[in-house]
């Protein structure tokens, strides 16, 4: 009688969340599998069974080459920068004083908002007109009246954009980094650290040999965030650049984007998600793989 | 020499850390002292403090911008999606955490596998799937209800997930004590459970709703018409489809509008938003 009213209860409260979640995420996650084998312009008719002609037209497609680039760039670049200042800031402010922890919250901050206000607000921080970028990059004074005014664009500029964006998603990102070092410099056991400094150990010597080796576990982690964020960068560059100038920014998901809703080509649009997903999952296992021992050799 | 050598460095760490903090802290002051400059002053100086402080910019974004509508929009889907996803996501993730049944920890992998595919993943099929189906003549697409449904769906993993681990940090007693009392499981779980979860309840409220009122990729692809764009949709087309840049004034105004509430919000549950967020990046 018990065990009856269990039941009945577990899965009369399972069944929204079940129902849901099923319907919208798990269906449409096999449905991606499926549509990536059609060529479909929407239109039910006009659906035709292609096999992996659209994962073999992405491979000949210069474009989406250009895309993975771009955002291996970001990985790459951005995820340096985000490193060293994420380790570098949380070394500085180790302690944790109530000014210490109101930093912190100031750095994550950035994290926390709209990815459209974080756009929109560094498109016009790169203006050439109205931005603080470009007014020092040197803007003449408007004090001539008629002078032409040399208009830097930042962002139309096919070799600066990328970096510019680069600059934006660091910006953005880093806090959350700055938090995940200071949680790992805090767990490193203090008699270590009072250890290596009666030791003689000081400053850089100290960071590298003794702060630097018991981060491993928690830098791995911050790099497989850095790769899923770089690789699925997709509100910044879309709101920033659209791509422009000239495709200079664009990655996958803004091309993702472009060829479902605006040249109605499903079924490669797809197959791009599917790519960009497995993309995601290979770099993460082959990063997890290659750093799964630290240089000292303990394995973490 | 030691001790002039160690003051050296803490000077040096201090120069980092204002340097950083500046770098931090002036877009955002930046954003906010435009929206009180006037139009002239933004293209002036852009680095100059305004003479006076033009509020009317708050006005004319928040009217003759349509702000106002966008802001409403988002309150109705952001509550509307939280008051459906917590109760429904609280009795899951008590399942999970108190009645294990075969398969329990399968289903629940596959509730945490949602936290790992990528949005875009599944926009195509979804896009689809809110054109199909059908509310009477109309479709979920392009419908506040089915943008709310969609959130619902994609917020589920994450709340699940946290709401299991707080109540398995409830003792066992309680239950036991209840049951024995003759209450019956659902009892059990809204009279003495759901209560004592409350802290948890308030954690992911408040991470889902930023998240909610943030969102943007979802709503792009699935609320394309006017009358019910959000607010990040409604800004972002202001800039980019309207080039509504006759008023700067009023374009940073808007940019604030979104902000604040997220900065209020964040900033009187920072530190339990901190601890959500490390605990959720190193288990997770």
């Amino acid at each position: 009688m018990r065990n009856r009213g269990r039941t009945a209860f577990i899965i009369t409260y399972l069944a929204p969340a079940v129902f849901l979640y099923a319907l919208f995420v798990i269906w449409p996650v096999i449905q991606a599998v499926g549509f990536s084998f059609y060529k479909w312009s929407g239109l039910s008719s006009n659906k035709t069974f292609v096999g992996f002609d659209n994962f073999k037209s992405l491979f000949h497609d210069s474009v989406f080459w250009q895309a993975l680039l771009h955002n291996a760039e970001i990985f790459i670049i951005g995820g340096f920068a985000i490193l060293v200042i994420g380790i570098g800031i949380a070394h500085a402010m180790q302690g944790e004083g109530r000014f210490t922890k109101a930093l912190r919250s100031v750095y994550l901050f950035p994290n926390i908002m709209s990815l459209v206000v974080v756009a929109l607000l560094w498109q016009f921080i790169y203006h050439p007109r109205i931005g603080i970028i470009s007014s020092l990059l040197g803007k003449p004074a408007p004090s001539k009246p008629g002078a032409p005014v040399v208009e830097l664009s930042i962002l139309g500029n096919g070799d600066k954009a990328l970096p510019a964006v680069i600059i934006t998603f660091v910006w953005f990102a880093v806090g959350f980094y700055i938090m995940l070092f200071s949680a790992g410099i805090r767990q490193i056991p203090q008699e270590v650290a009072e250890a290596s400094k009666l030791d003689g150990a000081e400053g850089f010597f100290r960071f590298r040999k003794v702060t630097l080796p018991l981060l491993w576990s928690v830098g791995r982690i911050a790099v497989i965030y850095i790769v899923i964020n770089a690789l699925n960068v997709f509100a910044l560059v879309f709101l920033m650049t659209q791509g422009g100038p000239d495709r200079k920014t664009e990655v996958m998901l803004t091309y993702l984007y472009e060829q479902a809703f605006v040249n109605s080509d499903y079924g490669l649009a797809t197959a791009l998600a599917i790519a960009n997903f497995v993309v995601v999952m290979g770099v993460s296992g082959i990063i997890m793989r290659l750093t799964r021992k630290d240089p000292s050799g303990v394995p973490a | 020499m030691n001790a002039i050598f160690r003051g050296a460095k803490s000077a040096a760490t201090w120069a980092i850390l204002i340097a950083f903090t500046l770098i931090v802290v002036v877009p955002l002051i930046w954003m906010i002292l435009s929206s009180l400059k006037s139009g002239s002053e933004i293209f002036e100086s852009p680095w100059g403090l305004p003479k006076a402080l033009h509020f009317e910019n708050f006005t004319h974004a928040w009217k003759t911008a349509g702000i106002a509508h966008y802001f409403v929009n988002s309150l109705i889907v952001s509550i509307a999606t939280l008051i459906v996803l917590i109760p429904i996501g609280a009795m899951a993730a008590y399942i999970f955490a108190r009645y294990p049944f075969p398969g329990s920890n399968l289903l629940f992998g596959s509730f945490l596998g949602g936290m790992m595919f990528p949005q875009f993943l599944t926009i195509v099929p979804l896009f689809f799937l809110m054109n199909s189906l059908k509310l009477g003549s109309y479709s979920l697409y392009d419908t506040k209800l089915g943008l709310t449904i969609i959130y619902v769906a994609y917020s589920l993993p994450f709340t699940v997930f946290v709401l299991k681990g707080f109540f398995e940090t409830l003792p066992k007693d309680l239950d036991e004590a209840a049951m024995i009392d003759g209450a019956s499981h659902s009892n059990v779980f809204w009279k003495v459970m759901l209560p004592l979860a409350k802290p948890g309840l308030i954690v992911v409220g408040i991470f889902n709703g930023i998240g909610l009122w943030n969102e943007y990729s979802l709503a792009l692809v699935l609320v394309p018409s006017e009358e019910n764009r959000t607010l990040p949709l409604g800004i972002a087309n202001l800039v980019m489809v309207e080039h509504y840049n006759s008023d700067w004034g009023a374009l940073f105004a808007a940019l604030v509008i979104v902000m604040i509430p997220v900065l209020i919000v964040y900033w009187i549950f920072r530190e339990k938003i901190h601890e959500t967020m490390l605990a959720g990046a190193i288990k997770g």
